[in-house]
């Protein structure tokens, strides 16, 4: 795989950023939660390449955001810079989430279903857990309201992939099919880029199905790292597109001059 | 009524038992000063409410305070897990009630403007809602007359609410400067009474010049005490931010148990004043180092 990527001339964390930022267009309004290095660098690369109109707001406060470089943490102050608005209520963000003003969220969970569902909540029983995770925070909010969900992941493994999540902190598809449409919810996941590939949603299951492999990562390979079957479509699966010089100048040069983005892996 | 007292006087306040509320998110601006008195304190089995917390849940758990947390999330985000929380849960020691961030709010809010509920898309879909199908504290249901999926958040009493802000005057009219005051707001409105750390006293005559910058007015805050650098190692914005290197130590720590109640006694309980303990985490020099150097 690696000697494939290279030819790209690209690192597999700048090849996640630069397909997550060609997902987002002029009518995406994102916000970011914890930990969420890839969406970030994918919301300020696609600004400042094909979607100069992208909103965006840093932290989920600062609106129009356009920080010098990414600091540590993804809810930090350091990254408001250049903000027009710090929307500085609970009143004004959940007015803009729950009536989907907001239309683009990314989320990466502990697990992740094949329907897009994840959990951030415990690994094993709630009531006895093995490991207890943070919490789902704004998940299960975000997953009801956001029309545009997101997920990435960094490790795709079969740890990570599921066949069952332990607790689903948030909904993606739901129980697939026409689920979110009978609770009344809109949309749903749209995408989820990792490390070995990007996966679409089959548009009536609504099961991930491979969209296109990284290039040097077989089809197998990706299922043998999932821990549920994955789809794939009719046909040669295409490789995911190549970065263009200068997506990758910007991201290196003016995005993330730092690197925040590899504290992801 | 003069509304200032000692940190210490504040948290006598609070009896063993109570529901407390905490401010802040995540790794701003949470009200350290009380809570580390509180564990100083010894008080026992509280029940916390922390909407998206950090370091103040993993102090007071750490200090055997907590009955039962009630959270959205706890953690240290891309510096870890917060580690006392993750132990007490696992071991059941301490009980974890989740909700997400705006069942929260919303929860709160019923309490706030005294509803039988406040509904919400938020959670629809998600395990949240059996989890809390006994007690039900929160209801999916469907509305009567337009056949919408909802969520009906029940009211979430709290005694007291420690929150911390930037000044206040001596009759408790508190400043949050600029307005930025998270969510801090809805546990406030939802309390039955609540304590504000500040960074410094104003004049009640400058609060009166400047009414438009009062973010609580002093009817309903209890009481007003004098922290600076309150809310350490979290940040306030946008005075200082959080101290990287302070959540690190404090995790490595963590990460041997048995050493780690030695460390906590050492370097978090033993301390006598908020100011003691400042000094020791560095004092002046590692102030300066925070001020606006938030990263």
């Amino acid at each position: 795989m690696t000697l494939e990527l290279e030819e790209y001339g690209c690192t597999i964390d700048e090849l996640m950023v630069v397909t997550f930022s060609r997902a987002m267009d002029n009518d995406t309004k994102a916000f970011n939660g914890a930990v969420s290095f890839i969406p970030v660098c994918g919301y300020l690369l696609a600004r400042r390449t094909h979607a100069p109109g992208l909103v965006w707001a840093a932290s989920s406060i600062a609106i129009d955001a356009d920080p010098p470089s990414i600091p540590e943490s993804t809810l930090s102050d350091a990254l408001w810079g250049g903000a027009s608005m710090l929307a500085t209520s609970a009143h004004d963000f959940w007015s803009y989430a729950s009536g989907a003003r907001y239309n683009t969220f990314a989320f990466r969970g502990a697990q992740i279903d094949a329907w897009g569902n994840v959990n951030n909540t415990v690994i094993g029983p709630y009531d006895a857990p093995k490991v207890r995770l943070p919490g789902g925070g704004g998940m299960a909010d975000l997953g009801s309201m956001i029309p545009k969900i997101y997920l990435w992941n960094t490790v795709h493994n079969p740890r990570v992939f599921v066949e069952k999540l332990d607790f689903r902190s948030g909904i993606g598809w739901g129980d697939g099919g026409d689920h979110r449409e009978r609770l009344g919810l809109p949309g749903g996941p749209q995408l989820c880029i990792t490390n070995l590939c990007v996966f679409d949603f089959h548009p009536e299951s609504h099961r991930m199905r491979v969209a296109s492999l990284h290039p040097g990562v077989t089809v197998e390979e990706v299922q043998e790292a999932t821990g549920f079957e994955v789809l794939v479509p009719d046909g040669e699966i295409p490789t995911t597109d190549r970065p263009t010089e200068e997506e990758l100048r910007i991201l290196r040069e003016e995005v993330d001059p730092t690197g925040a983005r590899l504290r992801e892996f | 009524m003069d509304k200032r007292m000692g940190i210490e006087q504040a948290v006598e306040s609070i009896p063993d038992g109570a529901t407390v509320a905490l401010g802040g998110l995540s790794m701003n601006s949470a009200p350290m000063a009380y809570v580390r008195e509180i564990v100083r304190q010894e008080k026992r089995d509280l029940t916390v409410v922390a909407i998206v917390a950090g370091m103040s849940v993993d102090w007071l758990i750490a200090g055997g305070c907590v009955k039962k947390v009630v959270s959205g999330l706890v953690s240290f985000e891309g510096l870890g897990l917060a580690p006392s929380f993750r132990m007490a849960v696992q071991s059941g020691a301490v009980e974890i009630e989740e909700y997400s961030e705006d069942l929260l709010i919303c929860r709160l809010r019923a309490e706030a403007w005294n509803l039988p509920f406040v509904p919400t898309k938020a959670g629809l879909g998600t395990d949240l809602i059996p989890l809390h199908e006994q007690t039900g504290t929160i209801r999916a249901e469907v509305d009567r007359s337009t056949g919408e999926h909802y969520v009906a958040c029940t009211r979430l009493p709290v005694d007291v609410a420690l929150v911390h802000a930037h000044a206040a005057d001596e009759i408790g009219n508190v400043r949050v400067d600029p307005k930025l005051i998270w969510m801090d707001n809805e546990i406030v409105n939802a309390s039955q009474r609540t304590l504000v750390s500040v960074e410094r006293f104003i004049d009640h005559g400058d609060v009166v010049a400047e009414p438009h910058r009062t973010s609580y007015p002093q009817f309903m805050v209890s009481g007003v005490s004098l922290a600076k650098l309150g809310a350490y190692p979290s940040s306030c914005f946008p005075e200082y931010g959080h101290h990287t290197a302070f959540f690190q130590e404090y995790s490595t720590a963590a990460s041997d148990p048995e050493s780690f109640s030695a460390f906590f006694a050492d370097r978090i309980v033993k301390p006598e004043t908020w100011e003691d303990f400042i000094r020791s985490c560095g004092g002046d020099e590692m102030a300066t180092s925070i001020r606006r150097s938030a990263a």
